[in-house]
């Protein structure tokens, strides 16, 4: 047993709900202290409400943490919303800037804010999730696999610069999970789609949330890693 | 239960060590036993079996061997492996296709053996050990570097056609890990171990090497409940080298 208020720290956004809220399960089965940022109030030991695409918002939240923690040691950056059906030409100048504000602009705005607190004490870990989207591309979503993609190439950058510390930075990419981000009628939840799996099914979120913790616990040896659980959309 | 080829020591010695630790009945094979295998499967209260899985009677025949006293090979670590350094233009075809054997071949036959049992139960993870420089090359090495992507090759055929039957196939792809391998790189190079040591860590942009551990650490979550849905992948827990940097 670790002694009461030793325990490492996880930070989640999007902690309310889907992948978020899974990873927040898992740490906090495993022993983690957590803290959720979201929109909507989540179950974690400190939740707090931010729009992640708000830096300064972000900032404080951050800040609320360590303060109350006194450390942090994982930042789970899985913020984010979903938007399908849309051909490229119909997408909205709005729509575009939106999703990338909140997937990318969030993520960064996470890092930038965990990132002190880490570097303070020379460790800790940032995994971002991604999506199997912007490993493989996708059709009417091109705005939120832009952005999942630029994600990537976030992570891979600030892996390398952080690499001599022993911060490391990777990204989860999830295949289709089975979480509210999916309508009812989206086409990832089509018998038709899912028969093309190898799997043959969703993935769940506490299987995104397993690799999380992977990367978390054991993971030193990885430096701008995408893990993908994704069923085997993509090979 | 699980089989580990190749592990009278390095990554395979640490990957049997982990997975008895982690609860599975463990077989270790290696192309010999010259008593390091025999300590080792008494140290995890597993078996020995060692066999040259290039041998295309003996390496299935290990498979069966395991069945008989452990049961059906539930999780295979497929990690021996045959190297051989040289200039491409005078690499012998012997030194050729006795990696592409040993790598890919003796695999080849070893992974059809263990199939037939996984099937039976709808569920089995094979967790395949290729190398960094089957991702990116390496000078010197092609035929190393040939067979460990011939082996990534394998694990993502794998994954598409076991999948349906709920076996997982994945790879892991290390570059530069602390094991005995080092003593002879640094033999080779004509420097200590020590030096040898930093001459890699110089490469690596975490400035670290993996330890034997590290790669084992990730045999556990490729063979454990927690990666259910990863399938045909390539983890590369390599300190970031993937790339020349500035």
């Amino acid at each position: 047993m670790t002694p009461a208020g030793t325990e490492p720290v996880a930070v989640i956004t999007g902690a309310a709900s889907g992948i978020g809220r899974a990873c927040a399960d898992v740490m906090r089965r495993a022993g983690w202290r957590t803290a959720g940022i979201d929109l909507n109030a989540s179950d974690t030991g400190l939740s707090l409400r931010a729009d992640v695409s708000d830096r300064a918002a972000v900032a404080a939240v951050v800040d609320q943490v360590a303060e109350r923690f006194g450390r942090i040691d994982l930042l789970v950056s899985a913020a984010g919303y979903y938007e399908e059906g849309i051909d490229v030409a119909d997408i909205t100048l709005a729509q575009w800037d939106r999703m990338l504000s909140v997937i990318l602009g969030g993520t960064v705005n996470c890092c930038a804010a965990v990132l002190p607190h880490m570097l303070s004490r020379g460790e800790g870990t940032i995994v971002a999730i991604s999506s199997e989207l912007a490993l493989a591309g996708s059709a009417t979503d091109l705005h939120y696999v832009a952005a999942k993609g630029a994600v990537l190439g976030l992570v891979k950058s600030l892996a390398m610069e952080v690499a001599e510390t022993s911060i490391r930075v990777n990204a989860v990419a999830p295949g289709p999970t089975d979480t509210p981000l999916l309508a009812p009628d989206s086409l990832w939840r089509k018998p038709d789609y899912l028969a093309t799996l190898p799997l043959g099914r969703l993935v769940r979120p506490d299987e995104i949330a397993h690799a999380v913790y992977y990367l978390a616990t054991e993971g030193s040896m990885y430096c701008g890693e995408v893990l993908s659980p994704n069923a085997g959309a993509v090979i | 239960m699980a089989l580990v080829t190749g592990a009278a020591q390095g990554v395979g010695h640490e990957t049997a060590l982990r997975l008895a630790a982690d609860g599975f009945a463990v077989a270790v094979n290696d192309i010999t036993d010259d008593g390091r295998l025999t300590q080792l499967a008494e140290r995890i209260d597993g078996i020995a079996v060692p066999a040259d899985i290039s041998d295309p009677v003996a390496g299935p025949a290990v498979v069966e061997t395991v069945a008989s006293r452990l049961g059906p090979v539930q999780v295979l670590v497929a990690n021996a492996a045959a190297m051989a350094m040289s200039p491409f233009l005078e690499a012998k075809p012997e030194q050729w296709w006795h990696q592409i054997d040993v790598n890919l071949s003796g695999h080849f036959r070893v992974i059809q053996a263990v199939i037939s049992g996984m099937r039976a139960k709808r569920q089995g993870r094979i967790v395949i050990i290729t190398s960094g420089w089957g991702v990116i090359g390496h000078p010197n090495a092609t035929a190393y570097a040939a067979s460990k992507a011939g082996l990534i090759a394998l694990t993502k055929g794998l994954g598409r056609e076991l999948g349906p039957d709920g076996i997982l196939t994945n790879a892991i792809a290390p570059s530069f890990i602390d094991t005995e391998q080092l003593r002879v790189d640094a033999d080779d190079a004509g420097i200590t171990l020590d030096e040898m040591r930093q001459r890699y860590r110089e490469l690596i942009p975490v400035r670290q090497l993996a330890s034997a551990g590290d790669i084992a650490a990730a045999v556990a979550f490729l063979a454990g409940p927690g990666s259910s849905a990863v399938i045909g992948q390539v983890l590369q827990p390599n300190g970031g080298v993937t790339r020349t940097s500035a």
